[in-house]
């Protein structure tokens, strides 16, 4: 658990121009492991695109990234996934025809011993014994690690592509979860599974960044907000000191930004 | 890599995950989902023993004999040979049909060498190899954004062509040198049925117990997903193809090897006939999903009953049309039994919810 005050994740300065749009104008944002940041803003504030950003999917016009304070530049999301970053996306993310634990050790799979290891073959007991003991960590239960994917609730379809997400970025040093409206979609018992993992996820030290349009999401997981309007940075505030309506005020622009010269 | 262990999280978190959890029921199904998850991978087996028992009875005495099943079995193997390649293509995402012309090119190919008096291994590897190179050239074009019909649609007439200028044209006839592999027996069976034993053994290991094949058939189910997880998806989706041209390959040098001489003809008709037994297995034309071990069992069901009407003395043209008959009735036997394991597992997903939540 890195419990050091350097950011898992530091954008400073990030600008991003779309011809004569500025998508992102002079965005600070950083989040710590451990914490949950929740990113706020109306259709069009530029939350997508400060996503896209820090997921190496677009580089910014100008601004630097830094990793754990090491500062770093992404030509495309494979960079990012290096630096362990790991988007969670709405959908697309199971292997529908495939149990959830080859779900969750795909790209990291576990070979028999040699000789039949040095013909490719996978342990599956010990993928199925190494995915339980994951999601153990994560205090999820879905279903038997034999079930294929498309078997699952959309809760549990959730519920697994982002443990398998965490489990990417957690070791000797927790990385960062970007997560875009991991809840919509979902049933309110779901709903709450989902938010009870990503503070458990949060504990065990990754970095979250949570994006979405659900306010009462926010305040129920996450340990700080940001707000962003129209390209700016509107407010950054530790979700004890804020509320609603206070939240609602950034968001329309009627209440005047925090950093307002 | 594995989360670090955190004991205070743990100690934490125990109340509400495995209050009231038996911790069997944690990673077991329950026998109910597991039955009906076995019907539903192992329906077409039952259908096929159900169409055996039928047939005893009906064609008997001369179906239920020893000697008849292997006459199945051998008639079923060219079907199996090509359902195979076909198969492991739909599952990896791509339909090749270009497997007509690449078996043709490879007969024709070993037949010209073996006229020319080269070595028998000789011939075969170089017949042999021309699967996979067809293959990589599928690949390698697919993925530059094309449809893969429309591609090997092409390459199809590409081989066909290529078949007929290297044999002028005309049949390369008294190709004896490949009996061994063609009409002979081993143990009283006949020699394609132990090489589409072997084949569907290694093909079935592969996709399932590797992690190349695993990783090939996850392509074939969503690609995005396998991309995402930092794996390079273009490199499984150019195996699916070399492993489709393969088995073309070896189709071709099979059938040259039973009929002793290479037409430079591809026939088209073998596409669908393995259609039919890829169809039949429940092989999802979308990709992903689907077990070998059931495409041979559906080439097995086609020739199980064009034996059997051919024991009554029955038009062979009906078998046509029994067999598509067949296969309409099993999308829907099909469908119903994914219903019911949806309506199964929706309930069990909804109890697990709760229990989960307390």
């Amino acid at each position: 658990m890195s419990t050091d005050a350097v950011p898992a994740l530091e954008l400073s300065r990030v600008d991003m121009h779309y011809g004569y749009v500025r998508a992102l104008d002079q965005i600070d944002f950083h989040v710590m492991n451990g914490e949950v940041v929740a990113l706020l803003g109306d259709n069009g504030a530029g939350k997508s695109t400060l996503l896209k950003v820090m997921s190496g999917a677009h580089r910014p016009t100008a601004g630097t990234i830094t990793v754990h304070g090491r500062e770093v530049e992404f030509h495309s999301p494979t960079d990012s996934t290096h630096a362990g970053i790991q988007m969670v996306y709405q959908d697309l993310a199971l292997v529908d025809a495939q149990d959830i634990a080859t779900n969750l050790t795909l790209g990291r799979e576990i070979l028999r011993k040699p000789p039949l290891g040095w013909l490719g073959f996978v342990d599956k007991k010990a993928q199925r014994k190494r995915s339980q003991a994951e999601l153990d960590q994560l205090g999820v239960r879905t279903a038997a690690m034999t079930r294929p994917a498309e078997m699952l609730s959309g809760g549990q379809r959730q519920v697994v592509a982002l443990a398998r997400s965490a489990t990417r970025v957690s070791g000797e040093r927790n990385g960062v979860l970007l997560l875009d409206e991991p809840t919509a979609a979902l049933g309110y018992e779901q709903t709450k599974q989902v938010e009870a993992l990503i503070v458990r996820m949060a504990r065990q030290g990754i970095a979250c960044v949570l994006v979405t349009h659900n306010l009462p999401l926010a305040m129920e997981v996450s340990t700080r907000i940001v707000v962003l309007n129209r390209g700016r940075k509107y407010a950054d505030v530790p979700t004890a000191k804020t509320d609603t309506d206070q939240l609602v005020g950034w968001i329309t622009g009627a209440r005047p930004s925090m950093f307002a010269a | 890599m594995i989360v670090p262990a955190n004991p205070q999280g743990a100690v934490s978190l125990a109340p509400d995950d495995t209050a009231g959890a038996a911790p069997d029921e944690h990673t077991k199904d329950s026998f109910g989902i597991r039955a009906l998850i076995f019907t539903r991978d192992r329906g077409l087996i039952v259908l096929w023993v159900v169409l055996i028992l039928v047939f005893s009875i009906w064609a008997s005495p001369f179906f239920a004999k020893w000697s008849n099943a292997v006459l199945i079995a051998n008639a079923a193997a060219l079907t199996a040979t090509f359902a195979a390649g076909v198969g492991v293509g739909v599952m990896s995402g791509s339909l090749d049909i270009s497997i007509p012309g690449t078996a043709a090119l490879s007969g024709v190919v070993c037949g010209w060498l073996l006229t020319h008096h080269n070595p028998v291994a000789v011939a075969l590897v170089v017949a042999l190899v021309i699967g996979p190179v067809v293959g990589v050239i599928n690949g390698l074009v697919t993925l530059r954004g094309f449809n893969p019909i429309i591609v090997t649609i092409g390459t199809l007439s590409v081989t066909t062509g290529l078949a007929a200028v290297v044999a002028g044209g005309y049949t390369i006839p008294g190709l004896t040198q490949l009996t061994f592999m063609g009409t002979r027996h081993y143990a009283g069976i006949p020699a394609p049925v132990w090489i589409v034993a072997v084949l569907f053994i290694v093909l079935t290991l592969f996709l399932t117990q590797t992690r190349d094949g695993i990783r090939l058939m996850s392509v074939g189910g969503n690609t995005e997903a396998v991309r995402r997880s930092g794996i390079n998806s273009s490199r499984y989706r150019v195996i699916g193809f070399v492993i489709s041209g393969f088995c073309a390959a070896l189709g071709g040098l099979i059938s040259t090897a039973v009929i002793t001489s290479a037409s430079p003809t591809a026939d088209p008709g073998i596409i669908f006939t393995a259609l039919t037994a890829v169809a039949l297995a429940g092989v999802a034309l979308s990709g992903g999903r689907g077990s070998l071990p059931r495409v041979l069992v559906g080439a097995l069901i086609l020739a199980t009953i064009s034996n059997a009407l051919t024991i009554k003395g029955i038009q062979p043209y009906w078998g046509t049309v029994v067999t598509g008959l067949l296969l309409l009735a099993s999308l829907g036997l099909e469908k119903g039994i994914e219903a019911s394991v949806e309506r199964r597992l929706m309930s069990a997903a909804q109890a697990s919810v709760h229990s989960g939540k307390k």
